[in-house]
């Protein structure tokens, strides 16, 4: 077996790679074709330069949301699978996008108008279900005095998550036919955000959860095969739970409020990294983080390309390539 | 080495109280057995012992000191905690499952080192696992398994190694095996190890001192041919029993006859 | 003799219960048919409207049934209606109806043309048959005549958009080249940008907008957001794309009211306002 920090490196290396290849190529490709010229050709105002607005408002923001999201959920995705001890599990499973898909349910249908700083209500709203959720989540899972209890907090997290699906078809049913679309429309993700503004807004929230995580890997690893025998390794179980279970809630939501939930990437592409890397979190959590952002990129190339001039939504495409690869791995492990 | 005084604990406040004014001392290089029925409360004091579990009364100190003032990875270098039955949701393979054991020396973000990499080594060989060193953990059978996690365990350095029911889940064969293993790692006189059992018959063979626990409490404490007694069998597990040394083993046998 | 007799009356009886009476209490669950009957003079014929119908005021003072989604069949059932102006998606209602013994009339909501089809068919149902096509006849006029009035004029490409995030660029939903909406632009006189899309609506993208370039933005409000806390910051969203012809000569125009969503009698009015924007030379009144 080669040491971890080689492998540590190459893993980091060819994963960031792959990305610096994504955040170069994706913006120069699209349904238009534009002069990579005239996209820096100083002497055109900005203001009259097509091309340069194409790259630079439209395709690079989304390229951008696109890499921070895929980053964000596939990261949050190998956290909670370590924290449930369950390969099964998502940023979803605990209920904190079905809290965010209430947030902007709500901001959509009764027609919230507060903009903050640029930031629209659906994502603010977003934001505050999906923290909100957090936050009774944990209160149910540290209630009782042994800290934090992962069972009741997966059962927390499932209940917390059917309440807030029926809260929101509750609402969904009293609203107007145009406003339920428009929820329905933002569940299936969206990254053409248009300016710089929402990834701006969400990166303090990402850049905390990071430092966060920055402790984690390998007590992960050990947690994940028993926290009396990772306690008992010299792990502090109780503070690496809570650690992992607001830095991953707090990553998701921050992705949410920018592009909606997506689909599938929380789920899969740990599973793509591991039959990479191994199953060593000290590589898994990167390596996902970096992965799931070129991840999110291709789908969102694809998505914007396949049907021209038509653009689906991303969440379509990464269900309709993460779905029948889930499968296989099921499959293959049986 | 490891001192238990009026030990009592409860999982909730207001709950059952599983261990009641427990008190026991672990010299080192000793090996012994925590026996009793289920639910007696063996496994909680296991944990009390290694500091899983914080008692609500009383103390446990390990050399001179309180078990709660010792830093966490100090403790786990000093004590070793092998669980009934370890699960692991992903692909770890065995070395890798070994390595974890190295976790009190190395933290969170130090890595695992050529040094680290033989102890894991000298663990696996320890524990005849050497060949499965690139097998997935997830792969062996609940023997191999649990060899495995002792492996890990000894690849912690520890003095004092707690093991629970350790041979709960084992075939005859496997359980022997076990047995043997734990026998040998305890000769040296290196490594103290507690295992707690509801098994009478791997307790006289394998244990030369046993700590009875009816209840919670403890009902006998001293050598194995002094404590086990058909009248304490009987006061344990309300069963008419049968002690006595078996030639050809060198050891106790117990045979259950009658349930009382 | 008298047996022929008793089998004349009795046929004459049978014909008179299966022809339909005129239908004198009508219940409607489609604003644009509201509008259509209260615009062809039978308003009086209505004893329930949608829950969605806010024209004309009379409308509102009459009793709401429901919509699309939810109808109070019970509600219906309880108003001894004789006729149930119903969508064609609504099978439950009309399976209730029918047990009920109750006669209905589907509408079907598709482009432009069928508009004026379906003013005339209802009217002949409800016994208005001379009103509504007189009301038909004159919409085709007024139509005609917002077409001949931009005829010839150079028509500016326009992106018509119907929903738009409040203040942001997000989830812009624009008039494809299919629908009532496409027609209404046409009849403007203007390009659709998207008229090549053969969808009625379409999520437009920055990267779309800024490709096809329209000269001109019309941004229609309706309903709940109508009401908008801050128009000028909400429109300034556009600026981000500043190189679009539109934003650049100051040419986005909001146009607020039902008429552009209400496949109805007031279309003309909306034709007229979409021409008005677009043409402001070519107006004849």
């Amino acid at each position: 077996m080669q040491h971890v920090r080689g492998r540590l490196i190459v893993a980091v290396a060819g994963f960031g790679g792959l990305l610096l290849a994504a955040l170069v190529a994706a913006p120069l490709l699209g349904t238009t074709s534009i002069s990579l010229m005239r996209v820096f050709d100083r002497s055109i105002p900005f203001a009259d330069n097509a091309d340069a607005q194409i790259f630079f408002v439209a395709r690079l923001p989304r390229i951008l949301a696109a890499a921070l999201v895929g980053g964000s959920l596939a990261l949050a995705g190998a956290i909670f699978q370590a924290l449930l001890r369950n390969p099964l599990a998502t940023p979803d499973t605990l209920g904190v996008s079905s809290g965010a898909a209430l947030g902007a349910m709500l901001a959509i249908s009764f027609h919230f108008d507060f903009a903050i700083a640029g930031l629209s209500s659906v994502s603010l709203s977003s934001l505050a279900g999906s923290i909100g959720a957090l936050a009774i989540v944990y209160m149910l899972a540290t209630a009782r005095r042994r800290g934090l209890s992962t069972t009741v907090l997966l059962l927390a997290g499932v209940t917390m998550t059917a309440f807030f699906s029926a809260l929101t078809l509750a609402v969904q049913y009293m609203t107007d036919f145009a406003d339920t679309f428009r929820t329905v429309r933002w569940l299936m993700g969206a990254l053409d955000v248009g300016s710089f503004t929402p990834i701006l807004a969400a990166l303090p929230l990402i850049a905390i959860a990071c430092v966060m995580v920055a402790t984690l890997p390998r007590p992960l690893d050990l947690i994940s095969l028993g926290a009396d025998a990772a306690a008992a390794r010299g792990v502090d179980v109780q503070r690496a739970e809570r650690l992992a279970l607001i830095s991953a809630s707090l990553v998701t939501g921050a992705a949410v409020s920018i592009s909606g939930p997506v689909a599938f990437v929380g789920l899969v592409v740990p599973h793509i990294v591991r039959l990479v890397v191994g199953s060593d979190h000290r590589l898994v959590l990167p390596a996902s983080a970096l992965f799931g952002a070129t991840f999110l990129i291709g789908c969102d190339l694809i998505a914007r390309t396949l049907f021209a001039p038509i653009e689906l939504p991303v969440g379509i495409v990464t269900a309709v390539i993460g779905g029948p690869f889930f499968l296989w791995l099921l499959v293959r492990r049986t | 080495m490891l001192h238990a005084v009026e030990v009592s604990f409860a999982y909730r406040d207001g709950g059952p109280t599983v261990v009641d004014g427990v008190s026991l001392a672990i010299e080192r290089g000793e090996l012994v057995g925590l026996l009793g029925p289920n639910g007696s409360g063996k496994t909680t004091i296991l944990k009390l012992m290694g500091g899983i579990l914080r008692p609500r009364q009383g103390s446990v100190a390990f050399e001179g000191r309180r078990l709660a003032d010792w830093p966490r990875r100090e403790a786990a270098r000093k004590i070793a905690y092998v669980p009934q039955e370890t699960h692991a949701p992903f692909d770890f393979s065995v070395m890798e499952i070994v390595l974890m054991g190295r976790f009190p020396h190395l933290g969170s973000f130090a890595l695992e080192g050529p040094e680290d990499l033989a102890v894991a080594q000298r663990a696996l060989d320890a524990t005849g696992m050497s060949a499965f060193a690139a097998r997935l953990f997830h792969t062996l059978s609940g023997g191999e398994k649990q060899r495995v996690v002792i492996a890990s365990a000894l690849a912690q350095d520890p003095e004092l190694l707690l093991l629970d029911e350790p041979t709960a889940s084992l075939d005859v064969g496997h359980q022997l095996e076990v047995q043997q293993l734990l026998s040998r790692l305890n000769a040296g006189g290196r490594v103290a190890m507690v295992l707690s059992t509801h098994d009478l018959n791997l307790a006289a063979s394998l244990c030369r001192r046993l700590i009875l626990i009816r209840d919670g409490r403890v009902l006998a404490s001293g050598p194995t041919a002094d404590v086990l007694t058909p009248a304490n069998v009987r006061a344990l597990y309300d069963v008419e029993a049968d002690v006595h040394m078996h030639e050809r083993a060198g050891h106790l046998t117990v045979t259950p006859i009658a349930r009382t | 003799m008298k047996r022929l007799l008793l089998i004349l009356a009795a046929a004459c009886i049978a014909l008179g219960a299966a022809a339909d009476p005129v239908p004198r209490r009508v219940v409607s669950l489609i604003p644009a048919a509201t509008e259509m009957i209260f615009a062809m003079g039978a308003g009086s014929r209505l004893i329930a409207v949608s829950s969605y119908d806010k024209f004309p005021p009379e409308a509102t003072k009459l009793p709401k049934v429901g919509a699309l989604l939810d109808p109070d069949t019970e509600r219906i059932l309880s108003m001894r209606p004789d006729l149930v102006i119903v969508y064609g998606t609504q099978t439950e209602l009309r399976r209730g109806l029918d047990r009920a013994g109750i006669a209905y009339y589907t509408y079907e909501h598709r482009a432009m043309p069928d508009i004026m089809a379906t003013i005339r068919s209802i009217g002949a149902r409800i016994g208005y048959a001379a009103q509504a096509n007189a009301l038909a006849a004159s919409m085709e006029q007024a139509l005609a005549g917002v077409r001949t009035a931009v005829a010839g004029k150079r028509r500016p490409r326009t992106l018509l958009v119907f929903e738009r995030d409040r203040s942001s660029l997000q989830n812009i939903y624009a008039s494809g080249g299919y629908g009532f909406l496409a027609d209404l632009l046409d009849a403007a006189g203007g390009d659709n940008v998207f008229s090549d899309l053969k969808q009625q609506s379409v999520q437009a993208s920055t990267e779309m907008i800024l490709a096809r370039r329209p000269d001109v933005i019309i941004e229609l409000r309706y309903g709940q957001s109508a009401n908008d806390s801050n128009p000028s910051r909400d429109l300034r969203a556009w600026d981000a794309i500043g190189s679009v012809p539109a934003v650049k000569a100051r040419q986005i125009h909001v146009l607020v009211g039902d008429e552009f969503v209400v496949p109805g009698p007031r279309i003309v009015d909306a034709a007229r306002r979409l021409s008005q924007v677009l043409h402001p030379e070519a107006q004849t009144r």
